[in-house]
């Protein structure tokens, strides 16, 4: 075995493979959009969820250090095979890529199961492509609906461990303009949220802001919410990308019309806020209702990615370092006593928080 | 694998645990099937990691969308916990009373092993004596508001069994599964004066929930008023010897991650930690999970097999001497129906009169809620603080004319956390979240800032359970088209609500609302929002699923005798909820608990 790699627990494999993976009934009930169709994403419960990306806890060789245990992911590569087969080996850019690492059957107390699986430590904010080698037949996760297009044209799978700031499904002049939309939404553009994240990110400690503005450098006037979209677009609601690249699009053009002089994403507030409000009432002029009809639709869904990327949990690549939670935690106090009424620190697992007993 | 059991128990929660735990004590070979995966506690897992997180996004996660086609909400966005099942592959659908139909998140408990018990918030109250002999409490009394038909007088069931009876069962629960609570001050009489571990002190938000429930019950009874009582909950404060918990600082007990997750730290008092976990090492106990059970095969007088498809989905079976049907009462029922229809005897046996699947129940519920003047920190609380019996009581039944009554108590942790306060603005159900916040477009930047001032560690309120009037038209069937990823018939609920139901919501929520403006002590900064119910909603079932397969000692008006078993067949139990004759005023599990561990001393006898 490679020193990162090590077999599952099989009752651990099972867990996500009985509900999201076994079934009998082959119909697309899960396929949210068109090109889902006719593809085991559409027909398996939320195969985005595969690799199976978690906290790692310990048991790889080389990452042995529970010191060192919150900076990588226990990611398990699942295969479920429809017909015998007599090895599945993985390759990918987290290991030597031409040197398959076998996957082991997971078995069902001494019974056999159609799975098989491999687990990594992997460390956190990367981004991996890798293929399944099958009786020595190399294929991509027929599962995991993520690709990545290499500049060969060659298609890959593809996953990202958790805190992932890399470009993963939009470019940056959509998560430029995405930003200042953000801006209109979540709290932190307001005077207090603005003087409140300067002092977060000056008054974190060296070793913390050397971690946390390495994840955080997109973060200007915001706690990281176009990172967590570009997460969520690429994982779990793929479904939604299209809806946010066809409004980008659109409201690209709607910003040129109106100020021709600037780049989209530099133009004022004002001209934001204005949008927002037409958004907000489903009618801007200047948008093309034939390539998407509702404007507020798609306003309604940013806000919601945006509001949940401020305060869902930081692995999730928004929320950086707890930024979103410390605004709360610093604004909310007893006015009696002054004390904050948001510990969240308390139930989180260290070092983000400091749970003594939750690990995450 | 062991195919060959003493005992088969279908389903590890409230209903299914307890037999499994007496049965393997006393060396009986126990197989339990759970349907969910095995996720357990930090403290038992290879790597010290629970797949139970403290994550918002764990509990009500990712947009899916319903893809079923032909119902009333195909194509809407639905948010659901990692143990719930999916609702694409495996929906409830509920006939709305329009007659349309519709797929929805209520009424699932979580499947998981230790089922609901590893989602709820815990409360964990005894039903009254009187819960017990509803109908010979009401057969003189005059006819009851919304009620010219006397349907209460003509549905309403005494129980086969008194709380006497129970009582015994219920201090057993309550010590093996590892409650805190007080004692003091419920009307229910309590024969072991040890079932509760000391409360830990309640979140200071809860003064103004004691002082109006203390006013309450003294305004409706001044000479003799029921006072208000720490509520009981499944979680322990100190070491619980039972299950071999250790608590070393009980303060950290208390998170908002509460209601609707799972503990990785094993405070919560689910049936994995309480009771499974302590025999799991028994060479005569196993548990099986992610094996779903298929149809039950009978032969004679008994049942012979029990089908089930292991986790990769291959058929395989298993025989019980006993086999003990607790997978939650609507899918306890669709498992009955289902065996029926593959299975001429069974058939026969199951339905010896009409009514499996008849009489299901929820319980009426509702509430109050304010904004109180200064802020709290919601995020430290356990799930309830305070709770009164005052509306529980003959006195107040006969002047507020109502044929059953209800417990009230007041909610600590709910919207403690940022994103279950956005998501669950204005929403009126788990199939609603999001939709108040999204519909709000002024919800954003210094909108959201006031929302958030206004909001933040202000919100209290206030709840009532109580009963709902059993109906034989409020039944579970099985979907004539639409089928789960199995390609068996779903469970199809068809519930409404009775005129007499609806009077009784409103006046609990009047009880409610008048707890909080009573605690409210005059203060003008104190700013109370409304009350209301769950009456113009009846899809809500608050995951309290009850009755369908009802118990008593005319075998021509029940699904099972006084011991749960199946009249027509020498083996087959059902304990899950599905065996209550009425919901009772509070929450179920603590009975079906009590109820099983009755049971459970009834089949020590048979085995």
């Amino acid at each position: 075995m490679n020193n990162l790699s090590f077999v599952p627990d099989s009752q651990y494999v099972l867990d996500f493979c009985t509900k999201y993976l076994a079934r009998a009934n082959t119909d697309a009930r899960h396929a949210f959009t068109d090109d889902a169709k006719g593809t085991l994403a559409g027909t398996n419960c939320e195969a985005w969820r595969f690799p199976i990306v978690d906290t790692y806890g310990g048991g790889a060789a080389t990452a042995n250090d529970p010191a060192n245990f919150q900076l990588y992911n226990q990611v398990t590569f699942v295969y479920r095979e429809s017909s015998p087969v007599r090895s599945v080996g993985v390759i990918g850019t987290f290991n030597n890529l031409y040197e398959p690492e076998p996957l082991s059957r997971v078995n069902f107390g001494d019974e056999q199961t159609p799975f098989w699986a491999v687990t990594f430590a992997i460390l956190k904010r990367q981004v991996h492509r890798y293929r399944f080698v099958v009786d020595g037949v190399i294929q991509n996760d027929p599962i995991n609906p993520q690709t990545l297009t290499l500049p060969t044209g060659k298609i890959w799978s593809r996953f990202f461990t958790e805190e992932c700031a890399e470009n993963l499904v939009l470019e940056d002049w959509e998560q430029d303009i995405l930003l200042r939309l953000v801006e209109q939404m979540a709290p932190f553009r307001t005077t207090d949220g603005q003087r409140f994240l300067d002092q977060f990110y000056n008054y974190l400690d060296y070793s913390a802001k050397t971690t946390t503005f390495e994840h955080a450098y997109r973060f200007d006037e915001s706690v990281g919410e176009v990172a967590f979209i570009d997460n969520i677009l690429a994982r779990e609601e793929h479904h939604r990308l299209t809806d946010y690249k066809i409004c980008i699009s659109l409201i690209n053009q709607v910003l040129r019309q109106r100020n021709p002089v600037e780049e989209p994403a530099l133009i004022s507030k004002e001209i934001y806020n204005a949008l927002y409000n037409e958004m907000a009432a489903n009618h801007v002029d200047g948008w093309d209702t034939s390539k998407y009809q509702s404007p507020l639709f798609f306003l309604n869904l940013l806000r919601r990615h945006a509001c949940t990327g401020a305060f869902s949990h930081p692995k999730y690549g928004g929320n950086a370092a707890g930024a979103g939670w410390a605004f709360l935690e610093e604004r909310y106090q007893d006015p009696q006593t002054g004390a904050s009424v948001f510990n969240w620190r308390d139930a989180i697992e260290q070092p983000l928080g400091r749970s003594k007993e939750y690990l995450g | 694998m062991k195919t060959d059991f003493d005992f088969v128990i279908i389903g590890s929660g409230a209903g299914g645990a307890p037999i499994a735990h007496e049965m393997a004590k006393a060396g009986k070979t126990v197989l339990v099937l759970e349907k969910g995966p095995f996720i357990r506690p930090q403290s038992q897992t290879p790597n010290g990691r629970s797949s139970f997180k403290r994550d918002e996004l764990i509990s009500d996660g990712a947009e899916k969308r319903l893809m079923l086609p032909g119902l009333t909400n195909t194509g809407v966005s639905f948010f659901s916990s990692h143990i719930e099942p999916d609702l694409n592959d495996e929906p409830h659908i509920y006939q709305s009373p329009d007659g349309s139909d519709r797929a929805t998140i209520e009424g699932y408990t979580a499947q998981v092993v230790g089922g609901g018990t590893q989602h709820y918030g815990g409360v964990s109250l005894r039903y009254t004596p009187l819960d017990f002999r509803l109908q010979s409490f009401n057969a003189n009394r005059p006819s009851l508001p919304g009620d010219p038909n006397d349907d209460v007088k003509r549905n309403a069931r005494d129980w086969p069994i008194s709380y006497d009876d129970l009582e015994p069962y219920y201090c057993k629960a309550e010590k093996l599964v590892g409650l805190n609570g007080e004692q003091t001050n419920q009307q229910k009489p309590f024969s072991d004066p040890n079932t509760y571990q000391p409360p830990l002190t309640p979140n200071p938000i809860s003064q103004y929930a004691f002082k109006g429930m203390q006013a309450l019950g003294a305004s409706l009874n001044s000479s003799n008023p029921v006072r208000p009582y720490r509520t009981p909950l499944a979680v322990i404060t100190r070491d619980h010897e039972p299950s071999n918990r250790k608590v070393t600082e009980p303060e950290a007990a208390k998170t908002s991650y509460v209601n609707r997750y799972g503990d990785p730290l094993e405070f919560k008092s689910n049936t994995w930690v309480s009771l499974l976990s302590p025999v799991r090492d028994l060479a005569n106990f196993e548990i099986r999970c992610n094996c779903i059970v298929t149809r039950l095969q009978s032969s004679g007088s008994k049942v012979d097999r029990v089908y089930y498809l292991d986790p990769g989905g291959s058929e395989r079976y298993v025989t019980g001497k006993i086999v003990v049907v607790a997978c939650s009462a609507i899918e306890s029922v669709r498992l009955l129906k289902l065996s029926a229809k593959l299975d001429q005897n069974f058939d026969h046996r199951v339905n010896q009169n009409d009514l499996l699947g008849k009489y299901f129940l929820t319980n009426s519920f509702g509430g109050a809620s304010a904004l109180v003047p200064g802020r709290f920190d919601k995020s430290h609380s356990l799930d309830a603080d305070w709770a009164t019996d005052c509306c529980a009581v003959q006195s107040f039944l006969d002047s507020h004319r109502l044929w059953a009554g209800g417990a009230i108590y007041n909610n600590t942790s709910d919207q403690a956390l940022p994103l279950s306060l956005l998501r669950t603005h204005f929403a009126e159900d788990l199939d609603s979240l999001w939709d108040g916040f999204i519909a709000d477009t002024g919800l954003r930047a210094q909108g959201l800032i006031d929302f958030l001032d206004q909001q933040f560690g202000r919100s209290l309120s206030v709840s009532f359970m109580a009963n709902q009037l059993p109906q034989k038209s409020n039944r579970i069937e099985l979907h004539p088209r639409i089928t789960d990823k199995w390609n068996r018939p779903v469970a199809y609920i068809i519930k409404n609500w009775h005129p007499h139901d609806d009077y009784l919501m409103d006046t609990f929520a009047e009880q409610c609302g008048q707890v909080l403006k009573l605690g409210a002590g005059g203060d003008p900064t104190f700013q109370f929002l409304g009350q209301g119910s769950v009456k113009d909603s009846p899809v809500r079932i608050a995951n309290h699923i009850l009755g369908g397969a009802r118990f008593g000692n005319d075998r021509s008006d029940s699904v099972l005798d006084k011991n749960c078993r199946v009249w027509d067949f020498d083996n087959l139990y059902v304990t899950d909820g599905a065996f209550m004759p009425s919901s009772g005023g509070a929450n179920p599990t603590n009975t079906i608990e009590a109820n099983s561990f009755r049971v459970a001393d009834h089949l020590h006898s048979v085995v």
